[in-house]
């Protein structure tokens, strides 16, 4: 029989029973709408993560200290700094360490050669710049480091209408290379400002519109940051959002020695951030900082962490994530292809005695097993056409939930794919019991 | 020449343990261009050899040939074929499927033969003028009468020109005047060069044969003139 019969038979059987052809569907309607949607927030995953670490040194090292005095770090006033991705050492969140609670970090707290007993952090650590400056002279492998920290305080000024809360990092002038944070205007600051303690401030992108409408106003402007003034010298082009720490277009930047003398005080704790020169090197140069320091600070533990870990933590959460949405996808199809299978088993005994007249009428088994296997495929893409319209349909209803939705057409092709090869693949054994039906006894079956 | 030369066959179906013989010795043939009843009661073993004449069942031993071909020694694909160039089947309760329209039953032994829609069509045009249904070719089953459904069932089994046209109880389901008016069209159709074989219990049926062949508890003999 030639296959344009065996299809124009299988669309005549199909037209005559489309309310079974919905139902039937159902599951494979179900399981096409699935795997698009993961395949779409998978990627979806994958993207805000690139996002979210695109202004990432891979090479930086963030190095933050918590003590265990209740005192300290637990009013969320200065905080640690670091890479804008990077965590903000402790106290941005309420003194939690740097580190964000991604999942196996492979670092954090080094391992300081049987000093973790009660002596540990009990003492009040402030990293400063002298450290910061022996870890640029004793580590090697290094190709920059920084010094920040955040803090929390009234700024008044611009459009606003009363003093509002914002957060400050106090920062170096490399602070900018190191962060690869752009300016949409004017220049970052300098060695000048930070040496001579100078109040200039560099805003970002979403404050300085807050504050002044717009980054053309806000540039030369001044700000009042606890009550002093400070003239805005730049502005930050949009970075978007970060995984952690310091979001530098919701951050107003200030020079680091200004930050102490006028805002914090020596009431802070920065973070030291380290560029190694290779991502490579990385570990060599975390366990060279930590004998760096314990040289200096013998009773101490400091809180080291790498920016590629970081990555990999998330890259490898959002991974686990689509294994497991993969794996939903996967049941999803099997329910869905089991029903296929259901309906098409009914359907071969529905219709056996059709089977049986075909086959006195000289049908061969190829022909029968072909129709019937032709109907799964085409009820299985029915379905899984629906399926993709069904995930089209969802997409707004899940990105309202704030799941970033990336829909794709090799996404749609995929699902269709699944789609049609699960029906066909459940379909096959109705079929093949359909196409070896003893004609005599088919043909007399009521 | 003989269309279909049986030798010697016998068939039995097994019950539990213990085979039934339904058919014994059975020794028969049909020439060229003959219309031959075979006539027997319920439970005779008329189906059963039916079958397998219309190659739908295995004999267990003996010879079939049908138009000279030992389908005896046949595969059931081969015997897939046969059936689909050699017999036209025409059965008691028509076995047309219900979801494809008249046209669509009559042309579907020539799709199975690899043809395409449009040229079976056409060469099924004289066949529906001469059975009459020409003008119900867009109907489905459901909505045609007995009579109308066994033309349709005749059309089907002259549409695939076999060698023999094999009738199961043809009238079994119709009225007297459907059924003695599809019996006319068998004698018309015989005198046209068509080999009839049918099946019937019924010897008034069976009077419209040239040929009376009779089965009773699974011998066949010919007709005597006796029949209960």
């Amino acid at each position: 029989m030639r296959i344009s019969e065996i299809l124009r038979l299988v669309m005549l059987n199909l037209s005559q029973n489309k309310f079974k052809v919905i139902l039937t569907s159902v599951g494979i309607i179900v399981g096409s709408a699935t795997i698009m949607m993961v395949l779409a927030i998978g990627t979806g995953g994958k993207l805000e993560v690139a996002e979210q670490f695109k202004n990432l040194n891979a090479g930086a090292i963030d190095i933050s200290y918590e003590s265990n005095a209740t005192e300290f770090g637990s009013g969320g006033r200065d905080g640690g700094g670091g890479m804008p991705n990077m965590g903000g050492g402790f106290g941005g969140g309420g003194g939690f360490p740097s580190g964000g609670g991604m999942p196996d970090m492979g670092n954090g707290m080094p391992d300081m050669g049987g000093m973790n007993d009660d002596r540990m952090n009990q003492e009040k650590i402030v990293l400063s710049t002298e450290d910061m400056e022996d870890l640029a002279v004793f580590v090697p492998n290094i190709a920059d480091t920084t010094i920040s920290y955040t803090t929390t305080t009234e700024v008044e000024g611009g459009d606003l209408d009363s003093a509002s809360s914002y957060t400050i990092a106090g920062v170096k002038s490399n602070y900018m290379s190191i962060s690869n944070l752009e300016l949409a205007m004017g220049e970052f600051l300098s060695d000048e400002n930070d040496e001579n303690k100078e109040k200039y401030c560099v805003l970002g992108y979403s404050i300085a519109k807050e504050i002044f409408g717009s980054v053309y106003e806000a540039y030369e402007s001044v700000i009042y940051i606890d009550s002093r003034p400070y003239v805005v010298r730049g502005v930050l082009s949009e970075m978007g959002s970060v995984a952690s720490g310091i979001s530098p277009d919701t951050t107003i930047f200030i020079p680091y020695e200004t930050g102490i003398k006028y805002i914090t005080g020596e009431d802070v704790s920065p973070t030291i951030t380290v560029i190694a020169e290779d991502v490579d090197e990385v570990d060599i140069v975390k366990e060279n900082i930590e004998s760096v320091l314990a040289d200096s600070y013998a009773n101490a533990e400091f809180t080291i962490t790498d920016a590629g870990s970081k990555m990999e933590a998330a890259s490898k959460s959002n991974e686990t994530l689509q294994i497991l949405l993969v794996a939903m996808a996967v049941i999803v199809f099997c329910v869905g292809g089991i029903g296929i299978m259901n309906v098409l088993f009914v359907s071969v005994k529905e219709r056996t005695n059709e089977i049986g007249i075909l086959k006195a009428l000289g049908c061969s088994q190829k022909d029968i097993l072909m129709e019937f296997l032709m109907e799964a495929c085409f009820m299985s893409f029915i379905g899984a056409v629906l399926g993709v319209m069904l995930a089209l349909g969802i997409t707004p209803i899940v990105e309202s939930f704030s799941v970033r939705v990336e829909l794709s057409i090799s996404g749609g092709l995929l699902s269709l794919a699944f789609g049609v090869i699960t029906g066909t693949i459940f379909g096959f054994y109705p079929a093949y019991k359909a196409s070896t039906l003893i004609p005599v006894v088919a043909l007399n079956q009521e | 020449m003989s269309i279909i030369e049986i030798k010697h066959v016998n068939k039995g179906y097994m019950l539990g343990d213990e085979k039934v013989p339904v058919l014994k010795d059975i020794n028969f043939s049909v020439e060229k261009g003959e219309f031959v009843a075979i006539l027997g009661p319920s439970g005779s073993g008329k189906t059963t050899l039916m079958n397998i004449i219309g190659c739908m069942d295995l004999l267990d031993s003996g010879e079939y040939y049908l138009n000279g071909r030992a389908i005896h020694e046949t595969t059931e694909k081969d015997m897939t074929q046969v059936r689909n160039k050699e017999i036209g089947f025409i059965f008691q309760n028509y076995q047309l499927i219900s979801t494809y329209n008249v046209m669509q039953n009559i042309i579907m032994p020539l799709l199975m033969r690899g043809m395409g829609h449009k040229e079976a069509e056409e060469k099924c045009q004289e066949i529906v003028k001469l059975l009459s249904i020409d003008h119900r070719l867009e109907h489905r089953p459901n909505e045609l009468s007995g009579g109308q459904k066994q033309r349709v069932s005749i059309a089907r089994a002259l549409a695939s020109e076999p060698a023999i046209l094999l009738a199961d109880e043809p009238t079994g389901a119709l009225d007297t005047v459907s059924g003695q008016e599809v019996l006319k069209l068998f004698g018309k159709l015989n005198e046209m060069g068509n080999t009839i074989v049918m099946i019937t219990h019924d010897l008034k049926v069976a009077q419209a044969a040239k040929r009376i062949v009779k089965i009773v508890d699974g011998r066949l003999s010919d007709y005597d003139g006796t029949y209960n």
